[in-house]
């Protein structure tokens, strides 16, 4: 039995509860009772999964059908990797310690760019042919979903489909379809092509790619009679009564996010020009007050978490958030329960807001500006002016806080040097603030500036820009290091140009780039998320063995007209939005928040005309 | 102050829960008090938590059948109520045995009794037997051991080892040691283990170890 095997290696690795399952709330079920066996991949380690809500809504989703059956499955840290290799114990799921390449799918879900040779590997550890043309039988068919695929195209010849969009709805009818078909004897071809008639699947094989010489691509066309030449997105109409887990599996381990989450909307009215995920998630659709206070009770009740966070992109814009929070915090108070409320903009952030906060632990607090001058949040459409973020830190300062984090991004389109000081500057302003408030010196104030390299991402007003070399994000981390070389409380960090550009290869990239990942998986390459793990001369080396050139995809300036490799993915943004948004942006002129005024992005048509009233 | 009540409950821990660390279990049991609804005291002061107390830790893939867990309670209910309330929100392999008020203080913890159980691919239990046998025949038995104190000091446990029986079974040889717990002075089953797959003279030995009793300086149960 393969749980004899993995249980007399666990004592060699680091934190074993991971590898084991058995878990409070863990679904085991009959196999010989079920049509349809999931395999839910998350490629990065248990405990960055198992933090994961898309991944805990699914899987609850599919087990509530009986005839379904949902496992979990977590990339092995390196040190049981090696065991696992080492001891032949294949990939496997938590719940029945059973090799994944016996199940009917293997899902993954796809977060985060750096996590492509991952999949590679799991799928090689799982011991299924990591090429979906080597795969011929039915099952296992590998599908991926999540915010990534809304361009798939460097992972093209590994998964046979691609679901696009929201899961809820979508993943139940291709399961059905698929136990209809596998009784019924079909091939893997047969599957995919009926497959393909659900909107929301895409199936990459039945798309020819034809490129210009210079590189872009030229044509991309349906080979099979079943493929649409677009492929539209799917989403949940209402949110208020889409399937919500009343529990989670409770982990032994400490995860990064340890606690009970409640979604409280999804979408986002906001339209920061840098944010795909303000634009793939759209529309914005709420939950009533009463849904998210009876999701709250069942879930912390069945989990004994003693802390909830209201998960959103942007928790703040919840339109009943303070009798929201009022009726919550009788419930909470009640159970010692703490309330967390993570994603809350600057410019909501009132003194009732804080005190919430507060309830839970005066912490340091962060904000994101996301760049130092006003003119640049105006390009950038962060709709925060100056005022607000002081108010925001005297509100702060006044309740006592005395560390303020704040996130920047380098190499945003039109920035200039000014713009760059204007960081350090603002830095200054609220030291200068804290001791106006406080009375303390100045020193007294931690401020930490953490500067992320902008990355340009598909579907976003700024796909078309190129994203900064590395000199020219080397010369603005020397302007902002001299600029803020006088001011001792201030602390600054960056991320990694190299880590930073190879996202924005594989953002926008196109299905050239899959013998790339393969490459750069053949050479070791794995866990490219992880500093320690990080091998950028493995990736250098896959692309000049493939003659191609990282410049082209992260630092090549586009032309509006230009066929993306994403444009037969229709996520309801029209590109001829994204071309008036990146124009109003050139202009530094900002777009209201939806809420206020509709900006004709083209979403409000996938539920009948308006997205408010 | 309000009234508080302790209780001592005596739990096994076994099958996949022996990969449960001890900074993990004490997450587990503090959710799982949660989930029973049993009326557990809370700490107090700026964040407060659920108290528990775990007088003996037990080390990561040890099999017990005879851990403590200490909490208050701040209403008194029946033991019985409590043990099946909690039994009844437990994950896998977790099983409170017994509750009842504290007789002991945990500082009468002097032994532990452990059950090993030695095998080995290829080597039948009378070998197994044997090699135990010159193994405890040593001089010394000499291991490192680790404090925040003193940091490594060599200290030799076979005059701490004491064996109380010995059985084979098949290709398998089991005995049942006492060794020395608490806070005078403790030796952990691993320490055991790895002189013995240090000194006992066979590469492959797989040992399984069980936590049967923890016991006074009288050698009478702890309770």
């Amino acid at each position: 039995m393969l749980k004899d095997k993995i249980e007399k290696l666990l004592l060699q690795v680091r934190t074993p509860s991971r590898y084991i399952g058995g878990e409070l709330n863990s679904v085991v079920k009959d196999k010989s009772k079920v049509d349809m066996r999931f395999a839910f991949c998350f490629p990065d380690t248990y405990e960055i999964g198992m933090s994961h809500l898309g991944m805990k809504i699914l899987y609850s989703l599919t087990n509530e059908r009986e005839n379904f059956w949902c496992e979990r499955v977590f990339a092995p840290d390196v040190d049981f990797e090696k065991l696992m290799r080492e001891n032949g114990i294949p990939l496997y799921g938590l719940e029945s310690l059973e090799p994944v390449k016996d199940f009917d799918f293997i899902g993954f879900t796809v977060q985060f760019e750096m996590c492509y040779t991952n999949i590679l590997n799991m799928l090689d550890l799982a011991g299924v042919p990591v090429r979906a043309a080597d795969r011929k039988e039915l099952s296992p068919i590998v599908v991926a979903g999540g915010p990534c695929v809304c361009n798939p195209e460097p992972l093209a010849d590994f998964i046979d489909l691609f679901i696009i969009g929201e899961g809820e709805e979508v993943n139940l009818e291709l399961y059905d379809l698929y136990v209809e078909m596998k009784k019924k004897g079909s091939s893997k071809q047969e599957f995919l092509e009926a497959a393909a008639g659900i909107e929301g699947i895409y199936v990459p094989s039945f798309y020819n790619v034809t490129y210009e010489e210079d590189g872009r691509v030229k044509s991309f066309t349906p080979n099979n009679a079943c493929a649409a030449p677009v492929v539209r997105k799917r989403i949940i109409k209402d949110m208020d009564k889409v399937f919500y887990p009343d529990t989670f599996v409770v982990p032994y381990c400490e995860i990064v996010h340890d606690r009970a989450i409640v979604e409280v909307l999804r979408g986002c009215i906001r339209g920061c020009r840098f944010c795909q995920a303000g634009y793939i998630y759209r529309p914005f659709r709420e939950k009533t007050t009463d849904t998210v206070c009876n999701e709250t009770k069942a879930l912390c009740e069945s989990t004994g978490y003693e802390e909830v966070s209201l998960s959103s992109l942007s928790t703040s814009d919840f339109s009943d958030i303070e009798n929201m929070l009022v009726k919550l915090s009788d419930y909470t108070e009640k159970e010692r329960v703490n309330l967390s409320l993570p994603s809350m903009r600057i410019d909501r952030f009132s003194r009732e807001l804080m005190e919430q906060i507060q309830k839970v632990r005066k912490s340091g607090l962060t904000f994101a500006p996301e760049a130092g001058t006003q003119r640049l949040r105006d390009v950038i459409n962060k709709n925060i002016t100056e005022d607000e973020i002081f108010r925001a830190c005297r509100l702060a300062f006044e309740g006592g806080y005395d560390a303020v984090k704040l996130y920047f991004m380098l190499g945003l389109p039109t920035e200039t040097d000014e713009d760059i000081t204007g960081i350090a500057d603002l830095a200054r302003r609220i030291t200068g603030l804290f001791s106006e408030v406080t009375g303390k010196p100045g020193k007294r104030l931690k401020i930490s500036i953490s500067c992320a390299t902008f990355v340009p991402k598909p579907f976003t007003p700024f796909e078309f820009e190129p994203q900064a070399t590395e000199a020219e994000i080397r010369h603005k981390q020397d302007v902002l290091l001299d600029a803020a070389r006088n001011q001792k409380n201030v602390s600054v960090s960056w991320s990694k140009y190299k880590v930073s550009v190879m996202e924005a290869v594989l953002a926008r990239g196109d299905r050239r780039l899959c013998n790339v990942v393969y490459d750069a998986w053949q050479n070791g390459c794995k866990f490219d998320g992880w500093d320690e793990h990080y091998n950028y001369e493995g990736w250098v080396k896959a692309f000049e063995k493939n003659g191609l050139d990282m410049d082209f995809y992260a630092c090549r300036k586009r032309d509006f007209d230009e066929l993306f490799p994403w444009d037969h993915l229709d996520y309801y943004v029209s590109k001829q939005f994204l071309v008036r948004e990146n124009r109003t942006a050139h202009e530094g002129v900002t777009t209201p928040n939806c809420r206020e005024k509709c900006a004709g992005c083209g979403v409000s048509k996938c539920i009948g005309g308006s997205c408010f009233g | 102050m309000d009234e508080k009540y302790e209780v001592r409950g005596v739990f096994e821990k076994k099958d996949r829960a022996v990969f449960i660390s001890h900074l993990d279990l004490f997450r587990t049991m503090q959710r799982a008090m949660k989930r029973s609804g049993i009326p557990v005291w809370y700490s107090q002061g700026f964040n407060p938590r659920i108290y528990l107390n775990f007088p003996l830790a037990l080390s990561l893939g040890v099999e017990s059948c005879t851990e403590i867990m200490d909490f208050e309670v701040t209403e008194m209910l029946p033991y019985e109520d409590m043990l099946k309330a909690l039994n009844r929100v437990l994950p896998e392999g977790l099983h409170f045995i017994s509750m009842a008020a504290p007789v002991c203080k945990n500082k009468d913890i002097a032994f532990a009794e452990y059950e090993f159980e030695f095998s080995a691919e290829g080597i039948n239990g009378e070998a197994l037997a044997a090699a135990f046998d010159r193994f405890m025949a040593l001089d010394k038995i000499e291991v490192e051991k680790h404090s925040k104190k003193k940091g490594t000091v060599l200290i030799d446990i076979k005059p701490h080892i004491n064996v109380v029986s010995s059985e084979i079974t098949g290709d398998h040889f089991k005995d049942a040691i006492i060794l020395p717990a608490g806070m005078e002075l403790n030796i952990n089953s691993n320490v055991f283990n790895e002189a013995f797959i240090r000194y006992g003279g066979i590469n492959n030995v797989e040992i399984s170890t069980k936590r049967t009793k923890i016991l006074k300086n009288d050698g009478e149960k702890f309770a």
